[in-house]
């Protein structure tokens, strides 16, 4: 792998209530965490091809398929935001959703504003942005759901739970991601 | 619950695939299977914890694989999946012993707060067969089965006692376990690696007992052509179990007192001493202190053996031991047997708690061992049991009890053409006890 494959993608589908002010911070932040370069680059325009009018929801599996088929050679990991609520057939939601071990992953703001209400509070949305994205991005790393409350692999099933745990891996999940990383390196 | 090994059961791929996913990112190992058919197939191969199962599928439906799966492993969780439309089957589901099911779609946090509980479900039951294994481990000590408090308050002893060298003399009625106890005495001592060695001293005439006991020289007596070791010596390291000790000779009682006091001895036609360091258990089901009494057992040799003692108790006294006990015997004798005899009915148990078994185990198990042979059913029916037999259990009015033990005696003499050791196992006493009631009523084989 080329240093010029080593970028992250992060890829805004859509209007996003966080201005681009916000995704530069992100970026920023993401870049330390991983250790990539960053890069901001909008890749899917047309997003209502995966509507679904029923359910009025956006289904995130095909919309994954399509970002790590059209990811730039550069991208080592795409990361798609979206404020649009995110479903999969068998569940009525997801915040977001990963290819386990795979390129692409996608995160949905739309939760972000449940109780307690952020009513403005930018720095709020932002650490949930932020911690979210490392949980997404994480997957892509094959890592999996930790048990440790305050690691950012941890399943919240509340916006509350988002704001206990932690935008930093847990000292096991950091041993996995690096293993993963330097396999990645190896081009394995 | 973290790693669970789930297999996901649907026809749509689109389904498999995304909660595939979903609950991969969980930590979950995660299997896929597109039919009934191919589910089955997977589980027969191998072992999950939870199956999530579309209950309407082509091909074979959900409740039918639901029907098999519960049949080959109970231990797995089924969740059913289903539509709205489909409430009516997944009730259905769950009298078949579902263990919940899904409205499609549902929440990620329901499936997730589901695999958790099912975890810990089934965490609390592996934690329960645990401890009904450990309840097995005791009900079964070394041979000995039991879960009666008599049986229980034995087993402590045995286990208090096996780690001394003290001398131990078993009392109690015959067929009820002496034998086991003082195996197991010695299995639990540190003396487990020697040898266990069994000397019958009901069943040697004396002067075979004698030499059975110290061994003899070559050319002690006529047939002595070669030096043979006594049992006393073989048990160098281990424990000697004297059975049936109150059957010994007064003669014999004074060699073996000697020997108990400072365990050197001499061969038949010996002159060398012989010292061997064992353990001394005994075992009677003679009121040794009526024979002292009556001065057929010495006292100082009864003092010497009666060290710690304890009585196992008859079998009647501990009737709650009868089914664990049948059901050994029955798993035992079938197998011995090669025989497809896998229960005992409700009447023959009820029949078996009503008896009171005066050959004690002993006659337990040959009664089973005799209708594992003769049954015809799987399962163990009354007239299987040999207790039940209209001949065994009536007899014509007027004799007395001298009588009806003769004619039983006989009969059972006769049935096994004398063969003397499986008549006293048809009737559940040793042969020694047999030899002497033979004797006592001057008993002769016909013809």
């Amino acid at each position: 792998m080329s240093s010029k494959e080593h970028t992250l993608v992060i890829s805004p589908i859509g209007d996003l209530d966080a201005g681009g002010e916000l995704l530069e911070h992100l970026g920023k932040e993401l870049g330390k965490l991983f250790g990539y370069r960053t890069d901001i680059r909008p890749l899917i325009e047309e997003k209502d091809l995966w509507l679904d009018p029923v359910r009025k929801q956006y289904h995130s599996t095909p919309i994954l398929e399509t970002l790590a088929v059209i990811s730039p050679p550069e991208a080592v990991k795409v990361l798609a935001i979206t404020k649009v609520d995110l479903f999969i057939p068998i569940l009525t939601h997801v915040y977001g959703e990963a290819q386990l071990g795979g390129k692409a992953c996608i995160l949905s703001t739309y939760r972000f504003n449940e109780e307690p209400s952020l009513a403005g509070r930018t720095e709020a949305f932002y650490c949930r942005l932020l911690k979210e994205a490392v949980h997404e991005l994480g997957h892509t790393f094959n890592l999996r759901h930790c048990a440790d409350s305050a690691c950012a692999m941890h399943y919240c099933r509340s916006v509350k739970e988002v704001d206990r745990k932690s935008n930093q891996f847990c000292r096991y999940c950091t041993v996995l991601l690096s293993d993963e990383m330097k396999r990645l390196a190896k081009g394995k | 619950m973290s790693g669970a090994k789930i297999l996901i059961v649907d026809d749509e791929l689109i389904v498999r695939e995304s909660l595939g996913g979903w609950l991969e990112r969980d930590g979950h190992t995660v299997d896929k299977a597109a039919s009934g058919e191919e589910a089955l197939e997977k589980c027969e191969k191998n072992r999950y914890d939870i199956l999530l199962l579309d209950i309407k599928m082509e091909g074979m439906s959900g409740l039918e694989v639901l029907k098999r799966v519960r049949e080959n492993d109970p231990d797995v969780s089924v969740v059913m999946i289903t539509a709205y439309g489909s409430i009516p089957s997944a009730i259905e589901a769950m009298k078949s012993g579902a263990y919940e099911y899904l409205l499609k779609p549902f929440d990620p946090d329901e499936l997730m707060v589901l695999i958790e509980k099912i975890g810990k479900h089934q965490a609390e039951r592996r934690e329960t067969q645990f401890l009904r294994e450990q309840y097995k481990e005791r009900t079964r000590f070394e041979n000995m089965i039991g879960q009666s408090r008599a049986l229980q308050g034995v087993f402590d002893l045995i286990e208090s006692v096996a780690p001394t060298d003290s001398t131990v003399l078993i009392k109690g009625e015959t067929g009820t376990g002496k034998g086991l106890a003082a195996r197991a005495i010695h299995t639990k001592s540190r003396r487990s690696q020697g040898p266990f060695v069994v000397v019958n001293c009901g069943a040697f005439p004396e002067h075979l007992l004698e030499s059975e006991l110290f061994g003899y020289q070559k050319g002690a007596f006529t047939d002595a052509k070669i030096t043979k070791k006594g049992r006393l010596e073989l048990a160098h390291g281990g424990t000697l179990f004297l059975d049936e000790v109150g059957e010994i000779s007064t003669r014999m009682q004074i060699d073996l007192l000697r020997v108990l006091e400072d365990h050197i001895f001499y061969r038949v036609g010996g002159t060398q001493p012989i010292e061997a360091d064992f353990r001394v258990i005994a075992a009677t089901n003679k009121d040794l202190e009526k024979t002292i009494k009556q001065g057929t057992f010495r006292e100082d040799l009864y003092y010497r053996l009666n060290v710690i003692s304890f009585t196992m108790p008859p079998l009647r006294e501990h009737k709650e031991d009868i089914p664990p006990l049948a059901e050994y015997f029955l798993h035992r004798f079938a197998q011995e047997t090669n025989k497809l005899v896998d229960q005992i009915s409700r009447e023959a148990l009820d029949e078996m708690m009503l008896y009171d078994w005066p050959g004690n185990v002993r006659e337990l198990g040959n009664a089973v061992e005799r209708a594992v042979v003769v049954g015809k059913d799987r399962r163990i029916l009354p007239q299987d049991l040999p207790i039940f037999r209209p001949e065994y259990v009536s007899s014509p009015p007027g004799r007395t009890l001298r009588e009806v033990e003769i004619a039983h005696l006989e009969s059972v003499l006769n049935e096994t053409q004398w063969n003397v050791s499986k008549s006293a196992e048809i009737l559940g006493i040793d042969r020694s006890t047999l030899y002497d009631k033979i004797k006592r009523y001057d008993l002769r084989k016909p013809g």
